[in-house]
């Protein structure tokens, strides 16, 4: 799947510069991965931009704090580079928090069915925390069962014991584009979305829209 | 009676949950709920024997209820005991993250144990850890994988506060000894009840571990 979240921020902000957009872009992915019940598709080049100038920034601070002899003018640009800086890192920090948070609340779901959505390094880590799940359980009391109730992932009983998020929850959505009728269940009116609206909705009904971009979460 | 164990068992996970250290293991009710689904099992295969693998349901629902009952107390049991160790493991996984070194608190408590006790401090100082050796194991595993996958991000401190940062310089006042840390404004000597003026980032973890204390 293509990166939405670049789409997202130029519907908006069609003329700001790149890195503006970016923060936004950024701050639209943190959001919606904290309202979102699902997990959400990896932002891999926005991430590596953001990784990248979060580098750079750190730099042009070690190098303006090592030049400046403590002169007013450069501190006070040090300061402001730094507060901004540490904004930044706290948007990728909570972007990741958030969604280890999902893995680890729903790691045998998101192996089964989600797995191209996690980045390389999300996906090692859920194997490994998997890994040491099942030897944790199978050392403690599930060696001891008979074999026929060792696995993990069972749906005897008509219950499965894979767990799912639940994506009939609430979520509140602004609509930034006009996307006509939608529909919850079949047979209910729907509701006609327009643009700048806002809704509570069910996230199975606008999960498409929003990974078009037509919606976004708030 | 099956399955009071098991639910003894989510009761505690239940109470765990808002609990903020670690209740001890379970040991015996662990190994009471895993000996009743064996038993189980052995009633199951005992009711089976008679009909050498040719069961119908329908011509004898007597022994289909029975054998059904037998199967859900046996998946029930292994929910229960599921649930238990996932809430005990979210916990730990929970301190990993705080930057607690859970072991070494471990060994601690049971130091001011056996003190407290006296005449314990030799010989049975492992039954009072509240931890199961393979919880011991699972915790020194967990922090290890964490690491590796906050050692990806080297910018970012992964286990950093996740309250939005509002400024940039903080007053501390400093709880416990931590040495000498090293800022880019130079050295700063941490004794107990001095206060300073420091960069957020640069004491973040102290405060986490109880060393500094923020002054608002």
């Amino acid at each position: 799947m293509a990166d939405i979240s670049d789409i997202l921020a130029s519907v908006s902000h069609p003329a700001s510069p790149p890195s503006t957009t970016d923060l936004h872009a950024l701050t639209r992915a943190y959001t919606a991965e904290r309202c979102a019940p699902d997990l959400l598709p990896y932002p891999s080049a926005l991430m590596i931009r953001t990784l990248s100038r979060i580098r750079q920034q750190i730099s042009t601070v070690e190098d303006l704090s090592a030049s400046a002899d403590s002169g007013t003018k450069s501190g006070f640009k040090l300061i402001v580079l730094q507060t901004e800086l540490e904004r930044w890192k706290w948007l990728v920090r909570g972007l990741l928090r958030a969604r280890i948070a999902k893995i680890d609340r729903y790691p045998l779901h998101i192996l089964q069915n989600q797995e191209a959505d996690l980045s390389g390094e999300e996906s090692e880590y859920l194997r490994a925390h998997q890994a040491l799940l099942e030897r944790h359980y199978g050392g403690s009391f599930l060696g001891a069962f008979p074999a026929a109730l060792r696995r993990l992932d069972d749906t005897a009983g008509g219950i499965s014991m894979v767990d799912g998020p639940d994506t009939d929850g609430a979520v509140f959505v602004r609509v930034l584009r006009d996307v006509g009728r939608v529909v919850q269940q079949s047979g209910d009116e729907g509701m006609e979305m327009k643009k700048g609206d806002v809704w509570v909705v069910r996230w199975s009904s606008v999960k498409e829209l929003v990974a078009r971009g037509d919606v976004e979460l708030v | 009676m099956y399955g009071e164990l098991g639910n003894k068992l989510v009761q505690h996970a239940k109470r765990t949950q808002t609990l903020a250290h670690l209740p001890p293991y379970q040991t015996e009710m662990v190994r009471a709920v895993t000996r009743e689904v064996r038993e189980l099992d052995r009633d199951v295969q005992q009711i089976l024997e008679p009909f050498q693998g040719s069961f119908d349901p329908s011509q004898d629902p007597a022994t289909a209820t029975a054998l059904l009952v037998d199967h859900l107390c046996m998946r029930r049991n292994k929910r229960c005991l599921l649930a238990y160790h996932r809430t005990r493991t979210e916990k730990l996984e929970e301190m990993c993250w705080n930057g607690i070194d859970v072991l070494e608190q471990q060994q601690q408590g049971i130091k001011a144990g056996a003190d407290a006790q006296g005449q314990l401090a030799g010989g049975d100082s492992a039954s009072s850890s509240s931890l199961s050796p393979e919880e011991e194991e699972y915790v020194r595993q967990y922090s290890d994988m964490l690491a590796a996958y906050k050692g990806q991000w080297t910018d970012i401190d992964l286990t950093g506060s996740l309250e939005p940062p509002r400024d940039l310089f903080i007053d501390v006042r400093v709880l416990k000894d931590a040495g000498e840390i090293q800022t880019e404004y130079g050295a700063i000597t941490l004794t107990k009840n001095s206060q300073f003026y420091v960069r957020h980032g640069d004491v973040e973890r102290l405060i986490a571990q109880g060393y500094l204390q923020r002054l608002s």
